[in-house]
């Protein structure tokens, strides 16, 4: 059951902070609340200590999807299906608005933000991998301050964020990725729609002469939270595209990827299907590989 | 206790409600629209889906105090038993109704969808009602009622 709390609607921004100075952790933000109504229907201790909550569902400047210079600025609170559907999203990070058409199902796309589900921090959050992959910063303000700071560093643990009390996620900000990237979203549930992910890839890989000069790989839900694996990046990088190549990133990929979680009941189904789909993708998105349809 | 204001079936009205109610709760309990069901009560199951400012929505995820302002339309919105909607006429024909109880959530994200598709393929309809869960029918009739509606109304216009 839920407690009878206070809720607040800030019409902007700077009423948004103001109230989250006033407040601090006596408040809760709530954005889409796919995840805050159904948690505290349930009364799960994560969305227990706190006696009011501000809803950001109102604010204009939450929702903006905009090309400043060489970056694209999301705002915190645009919802997964206006995310997928956005031209700008399609044209430049097609692996995001993917992800965002895999989210939940319709009616949750229609209330969840791409903000909320970084925020939330779930294992199992969508957005996160192809986030990582095109080094999403994030603009976070509170009443007298205002920072920028990578997503990757934002992400502590599993629902855990660097997120203070009287802070307030803004926007999202993504430098476009030069054309010569060709990528893929990966997302394996136990169904289709309505499913958690229990493995997502998001791969961007850039080659030349059959040579990579750059790869970029993020993990989730095998992966405590989303994570870059670098090392895998790092040894790609300037090698020739082979088969042995490929197998042996893989590999790595799913050495790196246990030593992150330690050996789970369901790593002996889980690492096969992982260094399997890497492979797969990365063979799709080398030059003589078949593209598959997204 | 909270006053919110809101348009309900094409109508404007205020209620006085508990903060810590949901829209679900807010239609059956405080509004008596019973069409709308609670099945999981955590997003997974559609039944509980209406349609928000245009589109589908779970009210089991949105508290009443976020309705102020916006326009809801539930199932008992878009027909009744004197005059069906089209999609409830085909639902029946096509055998789309077996025990039907995820019948109105699933009129609603089918209804969502034309509103914004005339002409949806099959794949669309399938993605429109890809939150909805029905146990009975094994969704064929349902994809047949929503596309034999959508095919109706296309031609009337």
């Amino acid at each position: 059951m839920i407690p009878e709390l206070e809720i607040y609607k800030p019409n902007n921004i700077d009423e948004a902070l103001a109230l989250l100075n006033e407040l601090n952790s006596d408040v809760k933000i709530i954005a889409g609340g796919t995840d805050v109504v159904p948690g505290m229907q349930q009364g799960s201790a994560r969305f227990k200590n706190f006696s009011s909550l501000m809803d950001v569902g109102n604010i204009p400047d939450l929702q903006r999807i905009e090309l400043c210079d060489d970056k694209i600025c999301i705002g915190a609170g645009v919802k997964f299906s206006d995310l997928n559907r956005n031209k700008l999203i399609r044209k430049y990070f097609p692996l995001l608005a993917e992800a965002a058409g895999k989210v939940g199902s319709k009616q949750i796309r229609n209330l969840a933000t791409v903000g909320g589900n970084f925020v939330n921090n779930a294992p199992c959050a969508d957005s996160v991998p192809p986030l990582l992959v095109y080094d999403a910063k994030l603009r976070i303000r509170s009443s007298n301050s205002e920072r920028l700071i990578d997503l990757e560093e934002f992400l502590i643990k599993p629902y855990k964020t660097q997120l203070k009390p009287d802070e307030l996620v803004a926007e999202i900000i993504i430098p476009l990725v030069d054309d010569n990237y060709r990528g893929e979203f990966y997302k394996l549930g136990r169904r289709r729609a309505v499913s958690i992910s229990r493995i997502t890839l998001a791969v961007l890989l850039k080659s030349a002469d059959n040579t990579i000069t750059n790869l970029r790989v993020a993990s989730g839900a095998v992966s405590p939270i989303g994570k870059r694996i670098y090392k895998v990046e790092k040894y790609a990088k300037g090698k020739t595209i082979t088969e042995e190549l490929l197998k042996e990133l893989s590999t790595m990929l799913g050495r790196e990827i246990l030593g992150e979680t330690g050996l789970r009941w369901s790593s002996p189904y889980k690492l096969p299907v992982v260094q399997q789909m890497f492979y797969q993708l990365l063979l799709d998105l080398s030059p003589n590989g078949k593209v598959r349809q997204i | 206790m909270i006053t919110i204001r809101f348009k309900i079936n094409g109508k404007q009205i205020e209620v006085e409600t508990k903060s810590n109610k949901r829209l679900l709760d807010l239609l059956r309990e405080d509004l008596g629209l019973t069409g709308t069901k609670e099945g999981c009560a955590i997003g997974e199951c559609g039944a509980c889906t209406v349609i928000m400012n245009k589109k589908a929505v779970n009210s089991c995820m949105i508290l009443a105090g976020q309705v102020d302002g916006k326009e809801i339309i539930t199932i008992e919105g878009i027909g009744d038993t004197k005059k069906l909607h089209p999609l409830q006429k085909n639902f029946l024909k096509t055998g789309a109704v077996q025990c039907g109880f995820c019948t109105p959530g699933m009129l609603m994200s089918a209804y969502a969808l034309l509103l914004e598709n005339k002409k949806p393929s099959e794949e669309e309809i399938k993605e429109a009602i890809e939150g909805n869960l029905c146990r009975c029918t094994g969704y064929k009739q349902i994809i047949d009622a929503i596309q034999k509606t959508a095919k109706e109304l296309s031609a009337v216009v």
